[in-house]
């Protein structure tokens, strides 16, 4: 299963090189689409039983089984959608070829980082999502869009680096320990030295949190959301954010293995805190809707990070926010494409009247700005409920305090921007855009919306989603 | 022996910090890349298993000859050949020959430089227990030309010399890596090295891009994207 997964993107580009066929780009997206799915899905109930040099290498476990299934439902959402939204482009058939190219490789390399085995493997996956994933932020080929990819790569490119210091003074920490496979850094944790391995956390923190988004490190997040199509927005916010997250998360396993969590605690929290802050401060004036929800993406990565810090039923709480922002952003960035189909522009005082103009988009828009504020169906509810649990458990009163009005204010910042392009007139554009969308471009974001309000009401399967949380 | 070559690495990195000619950046890359090769074989026979030299009493040593094809591989080829070759290219077609006005005077540049050298010098110096674990010398100068390297990227204005700079870093994380002086597998060496091939092709074709979009190469015209008018 493993390597069906692995090896078909590989396969994917060849036929692509060989046959040049126009309708054959989007074909090959859906059927690894429909693999990934399946695969996914086994691997999360049975686990893997494939050769056992790969599997020496990728594996699946407890910590990255939800983490991959998260992955194979938002890129199967996205090749559904990108049949639609590539259809109507009037690009040329060699560009298009190009962006099969990178999206095949931007999944394989996130697919890589989920389920590998050892540290530096997965960096070294990480880095490639980086590389994979430029041409498709550059696609547009703007001077905006430049600048964008200049800004991702570059910033992206540091952070990585630093996170391969952390790595080195991880191996530094271990000591006579000569192996990077998490499993035997787990058991021999707790002879690490603690100084370097303080050390290590630092830069692996800031390393890979460059690569989620969190706030001191995010810059290169808004720009490159907001300039990349849309489905792959969706992707990148969706996906590679939570792939980067996995590494800090068996970092700070690690950590408590070797019984310096305090320290890392305090860490995550101040820079969950700090990205909420930043998070709040845009989004109050925000013009353009897809740096808004790029600025949304960056809040619900802190409160992940903030949840891992509080430790308790803050970890299960992460967990559960996973899975429900890839869910529900990834239906927020489809949505916005359609409105950018529509409308033709990305500031939100341009856009007025979705419901009158697109019954089915305003809606789209409203739900999923809905679910992403935590409106109870929602499932992000019970994990932001669970946080301000163990906020108070702990006796956090002021934390709990800050947490929720600075929540408050970005619902309120994105509520007014929501209702104003919901509701009112519709907007007059440029050129009248009468062409109606295919069904690809609404359906995707259904099925995710549904499954995150259904699963806020019933999550099945919590056992095993639940036993990644355990051992901390 | 081996601390001449890492001294006159971290000298490279006082040098870059005080010219201004491109051309004369992208020679220093290939004088690390060389001074790196050195560094490594050096190292080389501190290991018992590989100090024997290509003839052990079985034959041929193969890990001894696998161990320095990549190195001869990683260091020479890419590091001092390939990558430098590379920027050359794009500082033809960009036409740009020189960063003038750093935002910093190229006097200072080169005091505060040498000032972060030798505070990687004094790390060298610690003598507590959790230092016994790493190579003194070697963590002092690579920490230093990671520092220096950072500088320099938020100093200079040109996005050429920003890759420049981002190539001395990884050339300090390399020296780093031997501080550990603990191997990693083959697999993951091929992979880092080749991400950070990948990622240099990739911001040189940028680098070419934005000369061609917005007509020179100044970090400050990149700063469309705000929030705010």
């Amino acid at each position: 299963m493993i390597s069906l997964i692995l090896l078909f993107p590989i396969l994917g580009c060849l036929i692509l090189f060989l046959f040049k066929n126009r309708t054959l780009n989007n074909t090959i997206l859906l059927v690894y689409g429909i693999i990934h799915f399946l695969c996914s899905f086994i691997l999360f109930f049975k686990g893997s039983n494939g050769y056992e040099i790969i599997n020496k290498f990728f594996n699946i476990d407890n910590t990255n089984r939800v983490f991959l299934l998260t992955l194979s439902i938002v890129y199967a959402a996205f090749s559904v959608y990108n049949f639609g939204y590539m259809k109507n482009d009037p690009s040329l058939t060699r560009k298009l070829r190009h962006y099969s190219y990178a999206v095949l490789l931007f999944v394989l390399s996130m697919t890589g980082a989920v389920l590998s085995t050892n540290l530096g493997l997965s960096w070294v996956f990480i880095e490639a999502t980086t590389l994979a994933s430029a041409y498709l932020i550059y696609f547009h080929k703007t001077k905006h869009s430049i600048e964008a990819a200049w800004k991702y790569v570059f910033i992206c490119s540091i952070g990585i680096a630093l996170a391969f210091v952390g790595i080195i003074l991880l191996t530094v920490s271990s000591g006579s320990l000569n192996s990077l496979f998490y499993s035997d850094l787990y058991t021999n944790a707790q002879m690490f030295n603690v100084f370097w391995l303080k050390l290590s956390f630092v830069f692996i923190l800031f390393g890979m949190g460059t690569k989620m988004g969190l706030a001191p490190v995010h810059f290169w997040l808004p720009d490159a959301h907001a300039q990349s199509p849309s489905p792959i927005s969706a992707l990148l916010s969706a996906a590679l954010l939570n792939s980067a997250y996995l590494i800090v998360l068996n970092m700070y396993r690690i950590m408590t293995l070797s019984n310096v969590e305090t320290y890392s605690k305090i860490m995550l929290i101040v820079m969950g805190f700090l990205s909420l802050f930043i998070a709040a401060v845009f989004i109050y004036h925000i013009n353009n809707y897809k740096r808004m929800l790029a600025y949304s993406s960056i809040e619900n990565m802190g409160i992940l990070v903030i949840g891992l810090g509080l430790g308790g039923y803050g970890i299960i709480a992460s967990y559960i926010h996973l899975i429900g922002h890839s869910l529900i952003k990834a239906s927020y960035f489809m949505t916005s494409g359609n409105i950018l189909k529509l409308y033709g522009t990305k500031k939100i005082k341009s856009v007025t009247g979705i419901l009158a103009k697109d019954k089915k988009t305003g809606w789209l828009w409203m739900l999923s700005y809905l679910g992403i504020c935590a409106f109870p169906p929602s499932i992000l509810f019970i994990s932001e409920f669970l946080i301000v649990k163990q906020m108070l458990k702990t006796g956090h009163i002021f934390m709990c305090f800050v947490f929720l009005f600075l929540l408050t204010i970005i619902l309120y910042g994105m509520g007014k921007a929501v209702i104003s392009m919901v509701f009112g007139k519709i907007s007059p554009t440029k050129e009248e855009n009468t062409r109606k969308l295919p069904l690809s471009m609404y359906l995707p974001q259904a099925i995710l919306l549904s499954l995150a309000f259904l699963t806020g009401i019933f999550l099945p399967c919590l056992d095993i989603i639940l036993s990644g949380a355990r051992g901390f | 022996m081996e601390n001449i070559f890492i001294i006159l690495l971290g000298l490279t990195m006082v040098y870059i910090s005080s010219t201004s000619r491109l051309k004369a950046h992208i020679n220093m890359l290939k004088v690390q890349g060389f001074l790196l090769f050195i560094i490594c074989m050096l190292g080389l026979h501190n290991d018992s298993e590989l100090a024997a030299g290509i003839f052990n009493n079985s034959g041929i040593n193969f890990s001894y000859v696998i161990a320095i094809a990549f190195i001869i591989f990683e260091t020479i080829l890419i590091k001092a050949i390939l990558i430098p070759v590379f920027l050359h290219k794009v500082l033809k077609n960009t036409k740009v020959h020189r960063d003038t006005e750093a935002h910093i005077p190229h006097f200072y540049s080169l005091v505060i430089s040498s000032a972060v050298l030798f505070l990687g010098f004094m790390t060298a110096n610690i003598h507590t227990p959790d230092f016994n674990l790493i190579s003194p010398i070697y963590f002092g100068v690579s920490i230093s030309i990671i520092i220096t390297s950072l500088w320099l990227i938020t100093v200079k204005k040109t996005v050429l010399s920003n890759v420049i700079s981002f190539i001395t870093m990884e050339n300090g994380i390399f020296l780093l890596s031997l501080a550990a002086a603990k191997d990693m597998p083959v697999i993951i060496n091929m992979g880092v090295l080749l991400d950070l091939f990948i990622a240099v092709f990739i911001l040189g074709m940028l680098v070419k891009e934005i000369n061609t979009e917005f007509s020179n190469l100044e970090v400050s015209k990149l700063s469309d994207l705000k929030d705010y008018e």
